[in-house]
């Protein structure tokens, strides 16, 4: 499961992502589609921390990416000063809590059992980050093979580099995963002189070289001309059949119909409407998804 | 002229000079390019690292400190302040100018490997970190090859314009047998021999310094050509 909680992101004054919380269970295949703006990238980002969010928390299973935000934990913010304060001052604890959060009270300094308590929270549920990626395969929309290596090396760069592989034994699964997407032959040559849509394919194995439990897939077909975007969307699906957990976005919206355990709506930032596909584009509720159907359907 | 021309060919004393003063602009400039590619490499790095760490985010204010002051200001102020006071040390001198060469030219080689490295398309690295490999591995596998076919003809032209820089070292004193009396010192002194006559030895330690830069700009285009080659896009 990845669960993001009480997302926010700025970039500078911009309010990118608000308050966004939602969980990916194991299996499921969540798709986000909305206007192009939206924060539709930022949200996914975050999820593998290629984006640090501003405020909030990033979940994976029982472990925390992201440093702990004091707002989300009640036990934390009574350890504050300015919590004693308020509540010495004869508010209720319901009263104070409320308050800090809505007005964003913590300082940066709330005092040292404050200050414990965070660390011993962090330590206690914190997961290195690079541990954590090798779990979440990303897709991007440019594909970013690396340039200056080989297919195969794109490959088995990372399971060797980060020595979960030896070489033999990553190259045998490289040629393995090369087989499944027809494309054995490409194993030598540099991806300069690759299709888009091989491209694509071959940064979808690259991801798989990994053995993720999760794929993160930002607009996989939004670069490639028409007639490839087939070939991409036929192995993602292949994959969801297989029951890996996804987190797709992708204006593809027949796609997103077929693949979608759940779609998220998301626009300026928010997740303005959620549900299983039928529901969804058979019955959008609000009028922001409506309009939005109106121009892409 | 070509009396001039044919009297410095024919005198051991003034050939002597300049080949002594070629030896000096050669040696002078290989070190300080050393110094200047060491310490280039390394502030680059700072100021690339600090966009990932925090705690580089100190030394690469320092880093940039230096780079904007040694570019901001003109090569021959920067050597007459070190050699005649930050490190006016008595038989230190010619190590102080090769030290400012160095320095000079570390500031413009950092600026170069920085740029080099920017230029590498930003999914590159995001690819390298979103397969949970470490920003350093990233780095050195993946963008440093990249960038280097940008850096190599960069550094080159810095190179070729410090050999030509290092003309200025006499400035501070050309005692011939020292480090600071090279080719354009040595320019000088047969122009006093020959009561002022400029041109003739103008012309012969001109050709010299034309020979070496064309060397180099050949050896640069050969380096390049080999990396685009390899450039397997
Ligand atoms: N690195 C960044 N710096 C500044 N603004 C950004 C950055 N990344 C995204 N944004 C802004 O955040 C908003 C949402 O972007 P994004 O998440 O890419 O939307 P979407 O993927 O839904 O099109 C956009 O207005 C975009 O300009
Ligand atoms: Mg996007």
């Amino acid at each position: 499961m990845i669960a993001v909680k009480n997302l926010y992101k700025n970039f500078g004054k911009t309010n990118v992502l608000k308050a966004v919380s939602t969980t990916v269970e194991k299996g499921e295949k969540v798709v986000i589609i909305g206007p192009s703006g939206g924060g539709k990238s930022t949200l996914l980002r975050c999820m593998n921390l290629l984006e640090t969010p501003t405020y909030g928390e990033v979940w994976v299973e029982d472990k925390l990416l992201t440093p702990v935000d004091p707002y989300l934990h009640p036990e934390i913010i009574r350890l504050s000063s300015t919590y004693k304060r308020m509540t010495e001052g004869g508010a209720t604890d319901e009263e104070v809590i409320a308050e800090i959060k809505k007005n964003d009270l913590l300082r940066r300094f709330e005092g040292r059992d404050y200050a414990s308590a965070i660390r011993t929270y962090q330590k206690q549920n914190t997961l290195d980050v690079n541990l954590a990626r090798r779990k979440i395969g990303m897709v991007f929309q440019h594909f970013n093979l690396f340039n200056n290596k080989t297919v195969l090396d794109n490959l088995t760069l990372a399971p060797i580099t980060l020595k979960l592989k030896s070489k033999a034994e990553a190259e045998e699964q490289a040629y393995a995963l090369l087989k499944r997407i027809g494309l054995e032959d490409k194993a030598k040559v540099y991806p300069s002189t690759l299709s888009g849509g091989q491209k694509q394919r071959i940064a979808i194995v690259r991801a798989l070289a990994m053995k993720p439990d999760y794929m993160l897939f930002d607009e996989p077909t939004s670069a490639l001309d028409p007639e490839m975007v087939g070939e991409v969307l036929s192995l993602i699906k292949e994959l969801a059949a297989s029951g890996m957990t996804m987190v797709i976005v992708t204006h593809e919206m027949g796609f997103a119909r077929e693949v979608a355990s759940r779609v998220l709506f998301m626009a300026d930032g928010v997740i303005t409407e959620e549900g299983a596909p039928e529901e969804l584009f058979e019955n959008p509720k609000t009028e922001r998804l409506k309009d939005f159907f109106s121009k892409v359907l | 002229m070509f009396e001039d021309l044919g009297k410095i060919l024919t005198s051991s004393e003034y050939m002597g000079y300049i080949w002594q003063g070629f030896g000096t602009t050669l040696l002078v400039t290989l070190i300080a390019v050393l110094i200047g590619l060491v310490l280039g490499f390394i502030v680059a790095i700072i100021k690339i690292a600090a966009l990932n760490s925090k705690w580089m985010k100190i030394p690469a204010f320092i880093c940039s400190i230096y780079t904007t002051v040694i570019r901001g200001t003109p090569v021959a102020l920067q050597l007459f302040l070190m050699v005649f006071s930050i490190l006016a040390f008595p038989g230190f001198k010619p190590v102080a100018a090769i030290l400012t060469f160095g320095i000079n030219s570390g500031a413009y080689v950092s600026e170069n490997i920085r740029a080099g490295i920017m230029s590498v398309d930003k999914g590159q690295m995001e690819a390298g970190r979103s397969l949970g490999i470490p920003w350093t591995y990233t780095m050195v596998k993946i963008i440093f090859p990249q960038a280097i076919k940008n850096v190599v003809p960069a550094i080159g032209n810095e190179m070729i314009s410090l050999l030509k820089e290092t003309s200025i070292i006499g400035w501070v004193g050309s005692t011939v047998g020292t480090l600071t009396f090279d080719l354009n010192a040595a320019s000088g002194i047969i122009a006093l021999g020959l009561g002022g006559a400029y041109l003739a030895p103008s012309i012969i330690v001109g050709c010299f310094y034309l020979v070496v830069v064309y060397a180099m700009v050949l050896l640069i285009k050969l380096v390049e050509g080999r990396l685009r080659k390899s450039d397997r896009r």
